[in-house]
């Protein structure tokens, strides 16, 4: 079995030396790839990665995220996404073609404070994020709480395959929607709610505790019984 | 420029709503409760007096310092006394350097208003010469972290930064003020104790948190002194308020600050 | 120069007993802040300093806006109780000044690249005053830049060097900083080997001006090794380590 090395860095810190494919948070100077962010370094047999424990959400094509209707000007609704950027959200995408700001009222369908489902259709460096709501289940979410974690922990909250979020849903009987800009909304009985977003904050306080899966399932499993 | 703080979710608004309507809050207190106060005092050691305090998640940093001055001419024989805060760019993703905001002003003043008008120092004995020369007692306050409710935070802070500090002694020699090594304390008299209130639907919830204080329409700080007379208080934002509604919240300004009250003596005694 | 004598023994002691490379008691703490993207406070001798970071955000007012990098502010500023004499709460000269270096201190080590179109902001409160706030607003604004998860290639430390007579030493205080011949505040990155802020005053010889400058990078260095220990704890709950795992597993 290949092994990797797993290393806590922080930035400046040397993660290796050679020859290495290397992903995002990495810098090559000469012969040592650097860190530039605090995280959990693994050095493969040809390739680094750098998972950052800390950090803002920068937009990125195709991506879902979750977000709140700050201001309505007369093409559209200005979204916060959690991010350097708001979103923006064509009228057009949501009245079609033939949209006038003379003929349709925009806060008949998104008010100011609603909390939309949407997804990235276009961003660039150049240009704010532009959203859409087109495909099953974008829109507004109109019940449930809002939980907001840091966007790094968002694939551990996840986990591989859905794994995580599939489990604390199952266990609580919720229903839970994660942005990949850390903003989740669950929604569910009280006492479910509860018990998901504890579970939420156990993955976040101990992303990459060892077995964090049977941490979370003790953790959820325990409140049924009433015991640990 | 866009203040996104001034937006709760409307899913989130609608819950505190309904909870409220059944004498509840979104994070588990009751209308008339406060959050957690923390007091530490003499956190400054350079300040004459300073106190570190915590309502909540929100953090006021309070410091005196004390010198001479000359008094104002239509108080020859009274000390000089001034609060003043800054909301600081640091607090907060909406708080913005540069000279201080309508918001800061009024609070600042609120705040002076609360502390002046409840004589909580005796001004008479901080007169040295009359006409020529007092002591100045200034009070400065950082807001850090701001988690709502400002006032009562910002209040709690000076008075128990004046509870707990000490000026030098000073004696009148040849028509001079001059200041004696020895340490005695402020001349404080009273211990005012500011409870703001915010008005969410028709519910009356005290010491309101941030999301709370976006989803108010209207607010109003009232401040009590130990006899429980009411010595100061401000009606706020850009709502009216009914005389009945008044009258009720004077009443739980009262109560609520009696158990202020005594927690800020704890700490500053 | 009637104060040196004071200010040094005979026996190269100075006042409040340190000798001539000592480093004053440095506490650091990362992640104090609620509302703040990234935080760290630092006490310093008597330096009381808290640095807040938030960004990137939007750029406000628009016209500053820089399409290629993101534009980074500082603001250094003293709160009206943190010096003896009560200071006018307003920026002074001195404090725009300060706000300039520390900000040009620290933006070569944050990858401004990164983040176009955006700002990032570096508040930094002086709530106690001593000597060397500069150097340790720096050590603390890097800690919360880091705790905020900007991209950077290095941390940035500070230390500050001077004279008392002609006797050159670390960390100056208060008193030091007044009352000796000259001060050297001094930033560096420790990893790439860079200066990033250096000011001088008073009058050095070529020998003590090496000399001085050697000092402030080697103790910048030795707090370097703080900085690490607060990042570290902050994060991964001690020291940072490195271990062998197969690859299946996650």
């Amino acid at each position: 079995m290949p092994m990797i090395q797993r290393k806590q860095v922080i930035p400046g810190d040397v993660v290796a030396k050679g020859n290495y494919r290397y992903g995002s948070y990495i810098e090559k100077r000469g012969e040592e790839y650097v860190a530039l962010r605090v995280g959990l370094a693994e050095v493969g047999r040809d390739e680094i990665k750098l998972n950052p424990f800390t950090g803002p959400y920068l937009p990125r094509t195709d991506d879902e995220v979750i977000g709140k209707v700050i201001d309505i000007n007369g093409f559209g609704w200005v979204i916060d996404i959690n991010s350097c950027f708001d979103g923006f959200l064509p009228a057009s995408f949501v009245f079609g073609r033939d949209f006038s700001p003379a003929t349709h009222d925009l806060s008949s369908k998104f008010r100011v404070g609603d909390i939309l489902g949407t997804r990235i259709e276009s961003y660039e460096r150049s240009r704010d994020p532009q959203l859409s709501i087109r495909g099953e289940g974008y829109g507004k979410i109109s019940s449930g709480e809002i939980v907001k974690i840091s966007p790094t922990k968002v694939p551990r909250v996840i986990g591989r395959r859905g794994t995580m979020i599939n489990l604390i849903s199952e266990k609580t009987g919720c229903d839970i929607r994660v942005g990949q800009n850390g903003v989740i909304v669950v929604d569910g009985s009280p006492d479910g709610i509860v018990k998901a977003i504890k579970a939420i904050r156990l993955v976040e306080e101990e992303t990459h505790a060892p077995d964090l899966m049977s941490k979370v399932e003790a953790a959820l499993g325990g409140g049924v019984v009433g015991g640990n | 420029m866009m203040k996104k703080n001034h937006v709760v979710e409307s899913i989130t608004k609608e819950r505190m709503v309904q909870l409220l309507a059944s004498g509840k809050r979104l994070d588990g207190r009751a209308l008339d409760q406060p959050r957690n106060l923390n007091i530490e005092t003499g956190v400054i050691p350079k300040a004459n007096g300073s106190a570190r305090v915590t309502l909540g998640n929100t953090l006021v940093l309070a410091g005196v310092k004390i010198a001479t001055g000359i008094p104002f001419p239509d108080t020859p024989d009274k000390g000089i006394l001034m609060v003043n805060a800054e909301i600081l760019p640091m607090s907060s993703p909406y708080a913005e350097a540069g000279p201080p905001s309508e918001d800061a002003i009024e609070l600042a003043r609120v705040t002076d208003r609360g502390i002046r008008e409840s004589e909580m120092v005796d001004m008479t004995k901080l007169g040295l010469i009359p006409g020529k020369s007092v002591i100045a007692v200034f009070v400065d306050c950082n807001i850090m972290n701001v988690d709502g409710n400002l006032f009562d935070a910002t209040s709690y802070a000076v008075v128990s930064a004046l509870r707990t500090a000490k000026m030098n002694r000073y004696v009148v020699k040849d028509d001079k003020a001059v200041a004696t090594d020895e340490l005695i304390p402020v001349p404080v008299e009273r211990t005012p104790v500011s409870v703001t209130i915010a008005r969410i639907g028709d519910k009356l919830v005290v010491d309101p948190n941030s999301e709370e204080e976006a989803s108010m329409d209207m607010r109003i700080t009232i401040t009590t002194d130990d006899y429980g007379n009411i010595c100061a208080s401000q009606k706020g934002e850009a709502s009216t308020i009914s005389p009945e509604q008044v009258l009720q919240a004077a009443d739980t300004s009262i109560s609520v600050g009696k158990a202020i009250r005594a927690k800020i003596l704890e700490a500053t005694s | 120069m009637a104060g040196t004598k004071k200010l040094i023994d005979e026996n190269g002691i100075r006042l409040d007993g340190r000798k001539w490379n000592e480093l004053r008691p440095i506490k650091l703490q990362v992640g104090v802040m609620k509302n703040a993207d990234g935080s760290a406070y630092i006490e310093w001798g008597k330096n009381k300093i808290m640095a807040a970071v938030y960004g990137p955000k939007e750029v406000h007012p628009k016209h500053q806006v820089l399409p290629d990098r993101a534009l980074l502010r500082c603001r250094y500023h003293m709160a009206p109780f943190s010096v003896d004499e009560r200071k006018n709460p307003a920026p002074s000269r001195r404090e725009i000044e300060i706000s300039k270096v520390i900000r040009e201190a620290l933006v070569s080590a944050v990858i401004v690249e990164d983040y176009p179109r955006t700002a990032i902001e570096v508040w930094v409160e002086v709530l106690q005053s001593d000597g060397g706030s500069r150097v340790a607003g720096i050590t603390a604004a890097s800690l919360a830049l880091a705790d905020a998860g900007i991209n950077m290639r290095d941390l940035v430390v500070g230390c500050s060097c001077g004279l008392i007579g002609e006797q050159v030493v670390s960390d100056l205080d208060d008193t030091e900083d007044k009352e000796g011949n000259g001060d050297m505040p001094v930033a560096i990155m420790p990893n790439l080997g860079l200066v990033s802020l250096l000011q001088v005053d008073g009058v050095y010889t070529r020998e003590n001006f090496q000399k001085a400058f050697e000092l402030a990078i080697e103790k910048g260095k030795q707090i370097y090794q703080m900085q690490r220990e607060a990042l570290t704890t902050r994060f991964f709950g001690g020291e940072a380590q490195s271990t062998e795992v197969e690859e299946a597993a996650e």
